[in-house]
C-alpha cells in the first residue's frame, strides 16, 4: 500500500505539461515511421488508382493529379465497360476456378497430411520439413519446375513418361459436356462445357502447381492447431473403443476449426492475388484460356502500352481489392482478437 | 475393426514416405536436367548415363547474366527486410502495448496490406517513382524496398504483435520505474525477449521478397531486376535450353532454401505464431 502511494506521488511530480505531452506523443514515434512509408507507398497509390478509375488514360499518357486540364472524365464508365467486357468475365471465371479449387485442394491435402504427421510417434519433424520445403520456392521457380514436369514430350516430362508406361499418353475422350486430352497439360488438356461457361482444365493444372507450394502452410497451421487437441478427451475416447475415423471426426476436427478458417482465408487471398505462376507457365494462354484477374490488370496497362486502358485496369483492381477486403477482413480481425 | 498397433504404424509410415517421395518428384526433374548434358536429358533423365554429369549448365547460367540478377535479388531482399523489420517491430510494439488515438483505424488500414492484391498500387507507382526520383540507378533498390515495406507492414504486425504482447507487463514496468524511457524499455527489454519472433519474421519476409516477380518486373529497369524475372525470361520452351532453365531455377531456389535449412526451427515457430492455437 505504502509502495503504491510513493509510486503515484513520484508520478504526480513528473506529470508536468511537457512530460504528459511527451508521453502522449511516444506511441506516434513508434508507429510514425511505418505510417509514413505506408502512406507514401500504399495509401497514396491506392487513392490514385481509385481516382484514376474514373478517367480514360493509358500508361504512355498517365492520369496525373497535377494536370486537371488533361483529365478525360468518364465517371463510372470504366466500371460499366468492365462489367460488359467478355475478357473481364473470362478472367473472372478463371479466377473463380482458382477461388474454389485452390483452397479446396490445399485443405484436402494438408488436413490429412498434418494428422498423419501428428500421429507418427517419431520422425514427424522430418516429414513436415518435406512438405514445407516448396514454400520457400518462388512461384516463378515453381512455374519452371512444373513446366518441366508437364512437358508434353514423354522423354522429358515425368507425367507423360509415367502415362506412356501405361500406354495412356494419348488418352483422349469426349463424355457429354466433358472433353479431355492427355499430354498437353499446359496448352489444351480439355474443357467442361457448362452451357453458360466453359471450365478450361489448363487452369486446374496450374492450380496443382500452386497448391504444391502452399500445402506446407496448411500443414504447419494444422500442426499448430493439433497441439491444442485435448489429450484427456482423446485418451478416454480411445478407451471407449472409438475408431480412428471417429476420433478424427468428433475429437480432432472440432478443435481444428479455427485453423481451417485461417488456411481457407489465406489461401483464398492467395488464389485471388495469383499472377506469378500463370505468367511463367502459360502467360495466360493459350489465347486467354488461363488468364486470371490479376493478369488482366497487368496486361491492360503494361502489355499494350499505346492502348488507353489504364482506367479500365484501375477499375478492375478496385473491384478485386474491395471484394477481397470485404471477404477476408472480418476473419483476420477475428483471428487477431482470438489470439490476444 | 482395428488393426494391430504395429501394423497401423507401419501403414502410417508407408503412407507418409510415399507422400513425401511424390512431393519431391517435381523437384527431381530440374535437378537432374540441370546436371546432365542436353543430349542425355532429352531422351529421359531417368534413363540417362550418369557418368556424363556436368556442372556446365550452372556455369553458363551463372555467366549468362544470372549472377547479376542474383546480386540484385540479394540487395533488394536485404534492404527490404532490414527496413521492414526495424519499422515493423517499432510499430508492433506500440500496437501491442500502448493506447493512442485512432489505434483501431490505423491498425485496420495497415492490416489491409495483407489482403489486397499488389495490382491496386502498381499502376500509379510507375509515374510516382519518376516524381520521387526513384526510377533510376541504385535508387530503384531503395524504392522497391519501401514498397515491400509498405506491403509487408500488415504481415509484420500480424506476426510480431503476438510476441510483444506475450511479454509480462511487470518486466517493462520495472524498467520504467528505474527511469528508463519507453524507447529504452523497448530496445533493451522487449526486443531481446521478442527475438525468436523477429528472427522468424525475417525468414518469412526474406522468402516473400525474394520470391516477388510482379513488382520487380514492373518497377525496375532491366539492369536492376531480381532473379525471378531472369527466370521468367529464361522459360521459353521453344529455345530448347532446358538445362539452362533448370540450373537457373536451382540457383534461384538455393538462397531461401539455405536460410530455411539453417533456421528451420524459427521458420516453423514463426508460421505457428501466425496461425491460431485453438
Amino acid at each position: 500500500m505504502t509502495a503504491r502511494t510513493t509510486r503515484s506521488a513520484a508520478h504526480d511530480r513528473r506529470a508536468t505539461k511537457s512530460y504528459r505531452l511527451r508521453r502522449a506523443a511516444t506511441p506516434y514515434l513508434f508507429v510514425g515511421p511505418i505510417l509514413v512509408v505506408f502512406a507514401m507507398f500504399y495509401l497514396w497509390p491506392t487513392l490514385l488508382t481509385v481516382g484514376s478509375s474514373f478517367f480514360t488514360w493509358g500508361i504512355l499518357n498517365p492520369w496525373q493529379t497535377q494536370s486537371p486540364a488533361e483529365w478525360d472524365f468518364v465517371g463510372l464508365g470504366n466500371y460499366g465497360e468492365t462489367l460488359a467486357d467478355p475478357t473481364f468475365w473470362n478472367a473472372a471465371l478463371n479466377s473463380a476456378i482458382w477461388l474454389v479449387v485452390f483452397p479446396a485442394l490445399v485443405l484436402a491435402l494438408s488436413f490429412p497430411l498434418a494428422i498423419l504427421i501428428w500421429s507418427a510417434p517419431r520422425g514427424g519433424g522430418l516429414f513436415r520439413t518435406v512438405f514445407i520445403l516448396p514454400m520457400t520456392i518462388s512461384l516463378a521457380a515453381a512455374g519452371v519446375v512444373w513446366s518441366l514436369f508437364y512437358n508434353p514430350d514423354p522423354n522429358k516430362g515425368v507425367l507423360n513418361a509415367v502415362l506412356s508406361w501405361f500406354g495412356l499418353e494419348d488418352l483422349s475422350f469426349t463424355l457429354g459436356p466433358l472433353e479431355f486430352h492427355a499430354g498437353r497439360w499446359l496448352s489444351d488438356p480439355g474443357v467442361l462445357h457448362l452451357g453458360f461457361a466453359d471450365i478450361r482444365f489448363v487452369n486446374l493444372f496450374i492450380i496443382v502447381a500452386a497448391v504444391w507450394t502452399f500445402v506446407g502452410f496448411g500443414v504447419i497451421t494444422f500442426s499448430a492447431g493439433l497441439t491444442s487437441v485435448d489429450a484427456e478427451l482423446l485418451d478416454s475416447a480411445k478407451v471407449d473403443g472409438a475408431t480412428q475415423l471417429q476420433l478424427v471426426r468428433h475429437v480432432i476436427a472440432p478443435s481444428l476449426r479455427p485453423s481451417v478458417i485461417v488456411v481457407a482465408v489465406i489461401s483464398i487471398i492467395f488464389a485471388l492475388r495469383t499472377f506469378d505462376i500463370v505468367y511463367v507457365t502459360t502467360g495466360g494462354g493459350p489465347s486467354t484460356d488461363s488468364e486470371v484477374l490479376g493478369m488482366l490488370i497487368w496486361d491492360q496497362v503494361f502489355q499494350f502500352l499505346d492502348s488507353p486502358q489504364g482506367g479500365l485496369a484501375a477499375a478492375v483492381a478496385v473491384v478485386m481489392s474491395a471484394l477481397m477486403v470485404v471477404v477476408s477482413l472480418p476473419y483476420i480481425r477475428a483471428t487477431l482478437r482470438g489470439r490476444s | 475393426m482395428r488393426l494391430p498397433r504395429n501394423w497401423r504404424f507401419l501403414a502410417l509410415y508407408v503412407a507418409l514416405t510415399i507422400a513425401s517421395l511424390l512431393w519431391l518428384v517435381p523437384l527431381a526433374t530440374p535437378m537432374a536436367v540441370s546436371l546432365l548434358p542436353l543430349d542425355q536429358s532429352t531422351k529421359g533423365w531417368w534413363r540417362a548415363d550418369w557418368s556424363t554429369v556436368t556442372l556446365d549448365a550452372y556455369a553458363r547460367a551463372w555467366n549468362g547474366g544470372l549472377n547479376a540478377y542474383l546480386g540484385n535479388s540479394l540487395v533488394i531482399t536485404i534492404t527490404s527486410v532490414a527496413i521492414t523489420v526495424v519499422l515493423g517491430s517499432l510499430a508492433a510494439y506500440a500496437f501491442a502495448r500502448m493506447k493512442f488515438a485512432f489505434k483501431t483505424l490505423l491498425f485496420g488500414l495497415l492490416i489491409t496490406t495483407m489482403i489486397v492484391p499488389v495490382q491496386i498500387i502498381l499502376i500509379p507507382l510507375v509515374p510516382w517513382f519518376q516524381t520521387l526520383g526513384l526510377n533510376e540507378g541504385a535508387a530503384q533498390y531503395f524504392g522497391i524496398a519501401l514498397v515491400h515495406t509498405a506491403f509487408g507492414s500488415g504481415w509484420s504486425l500480424f506476426m510480431l504483435m503476438a510476441f510483444f504482447s506475450g511479454i509480462p507487463e511487470e518486466i517493462l514496468e520495472a524498467a520504467r520505474l528505474d527511469g528508463a524511457g519507453e524507447f529504452t524499455a523497448f530496445s533493451r527489454i522487449a526486443l531481446p525477449l521478442a527475438l525468436p519472433g523477429i528472427v522468424s519474421f525475417i525468414i518469412l519476409d526474406f522468402v516473400f521478397v525474394w520470391n516477388d516477380l510482379l513488382m520487380g518486373l514492373t518497377l525496375l529497369d532491366s539492369d536492376h531486376r531480381p532473379v525471378t524475372v531472369g527466370l521468367a525470361n529464361l522459360n521459353a520452351p521453344q529455345l530448347n535450353q532446358d538445362d539452362l532453365i533448370s540450373a537457373g531455377s536451382m540457383i534461384a531456389i538455393l538462397p531461401p532454401l539455405i536460410l530455411f535449412a539453417l533456421l528451420n526451427r524459427y521458420y516453423v515457430r514463426g508460421l505457428f505464431a501466425g496461425s491460431v492455437k485453438g
